[in-house]
């Protein structure tokens, strides 16, 4: 769906409103078209809708769990890039379990976004490579 | 019992022995006596009848007589032609011979005395027409006449005979007169008195049927005014039916007789034998009394005897009991002489004795028993005590641990949730950042303002991350590694800094352990960590290990600095404790909990002024490697 002219679309599925709102800014000063979803469902629903090169999602939403989330968008699509946001240690079992339903990144609060922008960058050129 | 009481048993026994020979013996006395009684009344009643039908001969005999003298006198062929003077010659004889003869007189067949003498009259006396009388008209008409009771002078009695006197010259010979006599009747009174002394108790009377007592041998009752026999007595003789007979007779006054009577004949009178029951009885009596006075004699024998025969038998009968009342006691020693006689308390004796003997034995086992017992009770109540103070540690431990896990889990709560913000901040100051550097070099009082936030950020993150690891529940892994190899790969990369110095003694035994390396360094960089800390200006690390008690090695990480204070040094390893400025007081407390992991122990030795010593004990590591995954 991108292309050279076209910025990468990018979902930020959390219930914390600043948390999305001061991501998805830094984050399209770093050059990526942001939209932003406050709970499970709406992410889902606007994924959908738009169908976003990557979507960063919290493992903790009020009405989901964000791996419920991924097994979902995972099923919908094998392009998209799901990277998982938590503020929690997860255990090793976890993580297996999310790499398994699809997550392709893990990222713990609070993210360092030079890095963060980079590995999202890495990942996509990655997915770009896959698909050629 | 006391010691000399007889016991129930004697007198049982005695009892028994009383019961045995004083009841037929009473009962044949009784009988004896019974018997005998009866007897002696039989023939009592029988010798007092005869002796009432031989008197009441004599008595018949008695008057008898008299009227034969009279009509010897009043028969004679001649005596009623004979002058007065003549007569009076005939009765002044008769008079002489007959003492009992009081009164004579001759009358006429009209009735009239023609001659009358007597002992107490006189020379002269009265001459009295008895036309009228009885005895005058029963002689006159049918010959003789016995009758006319009366007392003499009031007081004698007499009786009055008379008899015909006959003409022979007619014939049939014709009554012409009547010769007339008073007799005195003492004489049967003296037979009586001497036939019936008063000694002999018996007494008898001569009676006549209107009861005027007639003779008596007691003569006090007969010479007497109206001397009577009893109304009692009289009634039941004068209604016998037979002219002879006897039984007991109960007076109205209560006493009791024997009496027989007997009726003399022709005269109407009754002869009257009696005897008081005391009296016929007093064979039958004294009987009694001997047989009581035997009785006592047995009683008493018996007594003594079946005392002493009982004394005999209770004697080891009370010996055993004593004896049982001692082992009952539990006195075992001087036990009284049992005697073991040849018969069934022999027996009983000689059980007693194989009794105490195995009483005593059990008994000495009891008591080794009990001691015994007491000693496992004492021993098991110190084990108690031992182990109620190691649960009560334990519980202690337990309680410390759930709330330092209670502790932990709030922390990674607080944690978790501080990220969030901490995110967006570090976000938000990302992009102010980002702002500023777009639009050219920026002021540099803000760009250092950016540059403290972002390190507070950092800072926070540190603290937060340092929170979580504690709290985290984390699978320890275990590696079998060389002691001193980790020690001295971890010790090379340690950044150390210029003023501090390194001392190694790392022991030559060089012994295995299980450790989880990650969790392990960490502990061990915390304390190295602390050390550097406490000596700013310079001093010395010393890092040591060496074989300890109980299959323990000791790592020793020491420093040169101030030491620690005693009264803090008992709180240094409580999460958040902390003397630091800035510091979240869990570096000693990760320490305790890595090495409670790895079933060690951490203990920390502080001189002030001279320095610090902590001591992380771990177990020497079994050959097998990899054995000891342990989850906690």
């Amino acid at each position: 769906m991108s292309g050279h002219n076209k910025l990468p679309k990018l979902l930020i599925i959390d219930d914390d409103a600043h948390l999305r709102e001061s991501l998805a800014e830094v984050l399209e000063l770093d050059g990526f078209e942001c939209h932003q979803a406050g709970a499970a469902q709406p992410g889902i629903e606007a994924a959908a809708k738009l169908d976003p090169d990557v979507v960063i999602m919290d493992i903790q939403l009020p009405d989901s769990s964000g791996f419920q989330i991924c097994q979902e968008l995972r099923k919908r699509s094998k392009a998209t890039i799901l990277i998982m946001m938590t503020g929690r240690f997860l255990s090793a079992e976890e993580k297996k379990q999310g790499f398994e339903l699809g997550a392709d990144e893990y990222m713990t609060k609070p993210f360092d976004l030079a890095e963060l922008s980079v590995r999202i960058r890495q990942l996509l050129s990655r997915r770009q490579a896959e698909k050629a | 019992m006391a010691r000399g009481g007889r016991g129930k048993l004697a007198y049982k026994i005695l009892g028994w022995f009383l019961g045995i020979s004083l009841v037929p013996m009473g009962f044949v006395g009784y009988l004896l006596v019974n018997v005998s009684q009866a007897s002696l009344r039989k023939q009592t009643l029988s010798m007092q009848e005869s002796l009432a039908v031989g008197f009441s001969d004599t008595v018949y005999k008695y008057v008898s007589t008299y009227g034969n003298v009279l009509a010897e006198t009043s028969g004679l062929a001649d005596f009623s032609t004979m002058n007065a003077a003549k007569q009076k010659q005939y009765l002044d004889r008769m008079l002489q011979v007959h003492m009992a003869v009081l009164e004579l007189s001759v009358v006429d067949a009209q009735g009239v005395e023609t001659l009358r003498v007597g002992r107490f009259l006189g020379p002269s006396p009265e001459l009295r027409n008895v036309s009228n009388e009885e005895y005058f008209n029963t002689a006159i008409t049918r010959g003789h006449y016995v009758g006319g009771l009366e007392r003499f002078q009031g007081i004698y009695p007499t009786v009055t005979i008379a008899s015909a006197i006959l003409d022979s010259t007619q014939q049939p010979p014709k009554a012409v007169g009547v010769l007339v006599g008073k007799v005195s009747l003492n004489g049967l009174s003296s037979m009586l008195g001497m036939e019936f002394p008063p000694a002999s108790r018996s007494s008898a009377a001569v009676v006549a049927p209107d009861g005027f007592l007639i003779a008596d041998s007691d003569p006090k009752q007969v010479y007497k005014p109206d001397a009577r026999l009893s109304d009692d007595i009289l009634k039941i003789i004068t209604t016998q039916m037979n002219d002879k007979g006897g039984g007991e007779i109960m007076l109205s006054d209560g006493s009791r007789l024997l009496g027989a009577y007997s009726d003399v004949k022709e005269l109407g009178w009754v002869v009257y034998v009696q005897q008081p029951v005391e009296a016929a009885y007093q064979t039958a009596t004294e009987m009694k009394k001997q047989i009581f006075q035997v009785l006592v004699w047995v009683v008493l024998v018996t007594v003594l005897l079946s005392l002493a025969v009982a004394g005999h038998i209770t004697q080891p009968v009370r010996l055993l009991r004593e004896a049982a009342d001692r082992l009952g006691k539990g006195q075992f020693e001087d036990l009284p002489e049992v005697v073991t006689t040849n018969d069934e308390i022999g027996d009983l004796a000689q059980t007693f004795l194989g009794m105490s003997e195995s009483l005593r034995e059990k008994t000495g086992e009891l008591v080794d028993a009990k001691t015994k017992l007491e000693n496992y009770a004492k021993e098991l109540n110190k084990r108690v005590e031992a182990r109620t103070r190691e649960l009560k540690a334990a519980q202690d431990e337990l309680i410390k641990k759930e709330r330092l896990a209670a502790i932990g889990q709030m922390a990674s709560v607080v944690g978790h949730e501080i990220r969030n913000p901490l995110a967006v901040i570090n976000n938000s100051i990302y992009f102010i950042k980002t702002k500023l550097g777009q639009a050219g070099e920026p002021d540099a009082k803000l760009a250092k303002h950016i540059k403290i936030i972002e390190s507070e950020i950092q800072q926070a993150n540190g603290i937060i991350n340092e929170i979580l690891t504690y709290s985290r529940q984390r699978e320890l892994k275990p590696e079998h590694v060389s002691l001193n190899a980790w020690l001295e790969e971890l010790l090379s990369v340690y950044p150390f800094p210029a003023h501090i110095k390194l001392e190694k003694m790392l022991d030559g035994a060089n012994p295995m352990v299980d450790i989880d390396t990650t969790e392990m360094q960490q502990a061990v960089r915390n304390l190295i960590g602390n050390g550097i800390e406490v000596m700013p200006q310079q001093g010395t690390v010393r890092v040591r290990t060496a074989l300890a008690d109980g299959g323990t090695v000791a790592i020793e990480i020491g420093d040169t600095g101030p030491g620690i204070p005693p009264d803090v040094l008992d709180k240094i390893f409580a999460p958040f404790f902390t003397t630091k400025a800035r510091g979240t007081g869990l570096g000693l407390a990760v320490v305790r909990k890595v090495m409670d992991r790895h079933r060690g122990r951490v203990d920390v030795e502080s001189v002030v002024g001279r320095g610090t010593v902590f001591r992380l004990y771990l177990p020497v590591a079994q050959k097998a490697p990899g054995a000891a995954a342990v989850k906690v």
